[in-house]
C-alpha cells in the first residue's frame, strides 16, 4: 500500500525588525526555500503568547517557528 | 459585517510572471468580509493608488489589503492612498507576497499561488477585524544635549545654538577643544589647527544659548523623542568658578608635578591646572589624584596664594536633572593602547617610540619642545625618523580589524614636517597600503614622497634598541626582501578606538554599538547620523574612525537633524502601543518588569467595577515610551494587556486563516 507523502504546514512568527526583514532580505536575494512556510508579521518575538503557538498547532500546523 | 477590499498587484513580472494574479483576485472574492477584489499591474503607481481610492468609495469599503510587496517597503504608501480614500491608515493590511513568496518560489507557481492565496486570507481575516487607531502627539522640549565638546560637539552646539535653540554642552575633562585642539597641523592645508579650531571654542563659552558644563558627565538618561531628562554630574573642581579670574598664580605655586595628559605624558603640569593656555574655560580644576591637600591631608598652598579665596577642597561632586528633546552624541575616540598589544615595538619600554600624537605634540609651537622635534629620550634632534602605520588598525591579530581612515594622511604630514623642519633628516614610512581618499589628500601624499620620504610596503616585525638608537626591523614586500633601519626616532600610526568609557555611556542612553565598540548608526547608508534610540544623534569619531572635514559635515548633520526635531512644537507617535483594561488590571507589575522601554508605571487610579468605583494600583502605558512590542501582553497573567495594530484578535483569526 503506497501513502502520498502529505505536505507539512509550517506556521512563522517572524520579528518585524529582525527575521522578518531576513525573509524579505531572502526574498531580495532570490533565496528559495519551501513553499510550505507561512510567515506572519509580529512587532517582536515576545509578542508571540504560548496560546498563539498551541492555536497554530490546534488548527493543523505541523510545526512552529517562533523567530527574532 | 465589514466590506474589505482586497487589492493584489503584479508588480511588473515581479509577481504576476509567477502566480495567476487575476485568480488571487477572484479566489479572494470568496474570504469571509471580502466585498470587492480586484487585480492591477502596479499597484503603488499613481493609477493604482486611484483605483484603490475609488473602489473604496464605490464599493463602500471599511478595510483595505493590499497582496504586493513587504509591507516594510509600502505600508506608508499605501497608508497615504487609504487617507486619500477618506478611511483611516490603519485599517490597511499587506499580504507580503512578493519577497515571501514569488521571489523565493519562482519555480513552483502551483505552491507559490497556494501560499499568496493563504497570506492574502490571513491578512484579510486580520483586515475585518482592524479598528481605526489615532497617532497622538506629545510637547517637545526644545533644547539639545550634546555630550562631548570635541570638534563634532562644538560644531553640532554652534548649529543648534545658532538656529534659535538652547543647548547644553556637557564635556568632562576640564576644557573644550577634544583631540583637534591638540594637533600641530592639519592635512592637507597644513592650517594650524588650533588657530581655526579655538575661535570655535571660544564661539562656543561667549553664545547666549549655550550653557556650557566642563569636567561633567552624562550619568543618567530617561524619557523619550523631545522628552528626555539628562541627569548631570558636575565633578568637583575645588576652585570656585565665579570667584576664580584665571590669574594663575595658583599653579605657579603649586609643588606637585604630574605627567601632563595634554602633552600625552611628553612633560608635566601642576596638580592645580590649566591644560592648554587657550583652554576654555580658562580657569582651573584641582586634579585630587595628585593634589597633595587630598593625597597628604596638607600643603594648601594655592588656597594661601589665590587673591580672591576661590579654592574649596570642600566642594563635592553635584548632580541635578535638567529636561532637552534631543541628544547629540559627540565622545569622539582614543588612540589604540598600543603598547599593551605590541610586544615586538617594545611594550612602549623606549622613550623614543612615541604615537602620532605625541609626535603632534612634538611638532606644535604650544607644544613641551616648543615646536622642535627632538628625541624624548636626550633632546638630541633625529636624523634618520621611522614612522610605522597600521598599529592598531588592520591588524586582525590585535584585535583590531578596521582602518583608522586618517593614519596614511597623518604620516604623510608628519614626514612632510619632519623633512620641512629637519634639513638633511631620512624619512622611512612602512605601510600596507596608502589609503588617501579625499579632496586634495593624494596630491599632498605625492607631494611628501617627492620631498623624499621612502615609503617601504610591509609591517615591521620588530624594534629594539641598539645603543642609544633603534633598530627597525621589516620586510620590504614589493622587493621580498628584509629591511633593518637603524632610527633615531620612531613614530607609530596608531589607530583610533571608541573612547574610554563609550560603552557605559551607550548603556546609560540606550544606544546600541557595532562590533568594534564604536556607537552604531540606525543605518549605516540613510541614517548615518541617527542612533538606533529615536531623538538620540552621532556626530565625529564616536560613531567610526574620521578625518577633520567628516567629523564637522557629521556635527552639522545631526544638528540639522536636531534642529528638525526642535522646530515642532509637538510629536506624533505612532499609535500601535499597548494598552491595559484597568478595570481588571491586579497591578502586579509583570508587564513593567519585562517592558524593555521602560514605558509601564503603576499608577494609583479611580477604577470601576460594576458599580463600586475604587482607588486601585493598577498599570499604566506611557505612548510616547511604548515602542509596541507587546511583551507586556504576554507576561500579563490577567491577559488584560492587548496590542494596537496586533490585537489578540486579530492575530489568532491570523492564525486561523492562515493554516486553513
Amino acid at each position: 500500500m503506497s501513502v502520498t507523502p502529505r505536505e507539512p504546514k509550517i506556521v512563522a512568527f517572524c520579528c518585524n525588525w529582525c527575521s522578518y526583514a531576513a525573509a524579505d532580505l531572502a526574498g531580495i536575494t532570490r533565496l528559495r526555500y519551501p513553499a510550505v512556510l507561512r510567515i506572519l508579521r509580529v512587532p517582536c518575538s515576545g509578542r508571540v503568547h504560548p496560546q498563539l503557538v498551541l492555536r497554530a498547532l490546534q488548527r493543523g500546523a505541523d510545526a512552529v517557528l517562533v523567530s527574532g | 459585517m465589514r466590506r474589505i477590499g482586497v487589492f493584489c498587484c503584479w508588480c511588473g513580472s515581479n509577481i504576476g510572471g509567477v502566480i495567476d494574479v487575476p485568480r488571487l483576485a477572484m479566489e479572494a472574492l470568496n474570504l469571509p468580509a471580502v466585498a470587492f477584489s480586484t487585480d492591477y499591474k502596479y499597484m503603488c503607481s499613481e493609477p493604482g493608488q486611484e483605483l484603490i481610492v475609488r473602489a473604496v468609495a464605490e464599493h463602500r469599503l471599511d478595510g483595505v489589503v493590499v497582496a504586493a510587496c513587504s509591507p516594510r517597503i509600502h505600508e506608508a504608501t499605501f497608508r497615504q492612498t487609504l487617507e486619500r480614500a477618506g478611511l483611516n491608515p490603519y485599517l490597511l493590511v499587506m499580504a507580503n507576497v512578493r519577497e515571501h513568496c514569488t521571489w523565493v518560489h519562482p519555480d513552483d507557481p502551483e505552491r507559490a499561488f497556494a501560499k499568496a492565496l493563504a497570506l492574502v486570507r490571513g491578512a484579510a481575516a486580520k483586515a475585518a477585524r482592524t479598528e481605526p487607531l489615532a497617532a497622538g502627539t506629545l510637547p517637545v522640549t526644545r533644547r539639545a544635549l550634546v555630550i562631548g565638546g570635541g570638534i563634532a560637539g562644538i560644531q553640532a552646539a554652534l548649529d543648534i545654538a545658532d538656529a534659535g535653540f538652547e543647548v547644553l554642552l556637557v564635556e568632562r575633562e576640564p576644557t573644550i577643544g577634544g583631540k583637534m585642539v591638540l594637533l600641530d597641523k592639519t592635512f592637507p592645508t597644513l592650517d594650524c589647527s588650533a588657530c581655526i579650531s579655538t575661535p570655535k571654542m571660544v564661539a562656543v563659552a561667549q553664545h547666549p544659548r549655550i550653557r556650557l558644563f566642563t569636567y561633567a558627565e552624562v550619568v543618567g538618561l530617561k524619557g523619550f523623542l523631545g522628552n528626555f531628562e539628562v541627569t548631570i554630574r558636575q565633578k568637583a573642581r575645588s576652585v570656585d568658578h565665579g570667584k576664580c579670574t584665571g590669574c594663575g598664580a595658583c599653579w605657579a605655586k603649586c609643588p606637585a608635578r604630574v605627567p601632563n595628559e595634554y602633552n600625552l605624558g611628553l612633560d608635566r603640569r601642576k596638580a592645580i591646572y590649566v591644560p592648554f593656555p587657550q583652554a576654555v574655560p580658562n580657569k582651573p580644576v584641582i586634579d585630587r589624584r595628585h593634589c597633595r591637600q587630598f593625597t597628604r591631608g596638607r600643603c594648601g598652598v594655592c588656597q594661601k596664594v589665590c587673591p580672591v579665596g576661590a579654592i574649596d577642597y570642600a566642594e563635592e561632586d553635584r548632580e541635578w536633572q535638567e529636561r532637552v528633546g534631543a541628544v547629540v552624541v559627540a565622545t569622539g575616540f582614543d588612540l589604540f593602547e598600543w603598547a599593551e598589544a605590541y610586544g615586538e615595538y617594545g611594550y612602549g619600554r623606549y622613550p623614543d617610540v612615541i604615537t602620532g600624537l605625541q609626535f603632534e605634540r612634538l611638532a606644535n609651537a604650544a607644544g613641551p619642545t616648543g615646536g622642535k622635534i627632538v628625541r624624548p629620550s636626550d633632546g638630541a634632534v633625529p636624523r634618520t625618523v621611522v614612522f610605522v602605520q597600521c598599529v592598531g588598525s588592520r591588524d586582525e591579530a590585535k584585535g583590531r580589524e578596521y582602518c583608522s581612515r586618517v593614519c596614511c594622511m597623518y604620516t604623510a604630514k608628519h614626514a612632510w614636517q619632519v623633512l620641512e623642519k629637519i634639513p638633511e633628516a631620512e624619512v622611512f614610512v612602512f605601510y600596507i597600503d596608502v589609503r588617501t581618499a579625499g579632496k586634495a589628500y593624494e596630491e599632498f601624499y605625492v607631494r611628501a614622497r617627492r620631498a623624499g620620504a621612502h615609503y617601504i610596503r610591509g609591517r615591521v616585525a620588530r624594534i629594539y634598541p641598539e645603543g642609544n638608537r633603534l633598530r627597525v626591523v621589516g620586510t620590504d614586500t614589493l622587493l621580498g626582501r628584509p629591511v633593518e633601519v637603524p632610527a633615531d626616532l620612531v613614530v607609530l600610526a596608531t589607530g583610533m578606538v571608541p573612547a574610554a568609557g563609550s560603552g557605559e555611556l551607550a548603556r546609560i542612553l540606550g544606544c546600541g554599538l557595532d562590533k568594534d565598540g564604536f556607537f552604531q548608526e540606525a543605518h549605516p547608508k540613510l541614517r548615518p547620523v541617527e542612533a538606533g534610540t529615536a531623538g538620540i544623534f552621532l556626530a565625529g569619531t564616536c560613531q567610526g574612525p574620521k578625518d577633520i572635514p567628516d567629523t564637522v559635515a557629521q556635527g552639522s548633520a545631526a544638528a540639522a537633524k536636531v534642529v528638525g526635531l526642535l522646530v515642532r512644537e509637538e510629536i506624533a507617535y505612532e499609535p500601535t502601543v499597548a494598552m491595559v483594561d484597568q478595570t481588571r488590571c491586579t497591578g502586579c507589575g509583570k508587564c513593567r518588569a519585562v517592558c524593555p522601554f521602560k514605558a509601564i508605571e503603576l499608577v494609583t487610579r479611580q477604577v470601576r467595577a460594576g458599580t463600586a468605583v475604587a482607588e486601585r494600583v493598577v498599570a499604566e502605558v506611557n505612548p510616547g515610551l511604548c515602542a509596541g512590542c507587546g511583551n507586556c501582553t504576554v507576561a500579563c497573567p490577567s491577559g488584560v494587556i492587548d496590542l494596537k495594530g496586533f490585537t489578540n484578535e486579530q492575530l489568532l483569526a491570523e492564525v486561523d486563516a492562515l493554516c486553513l
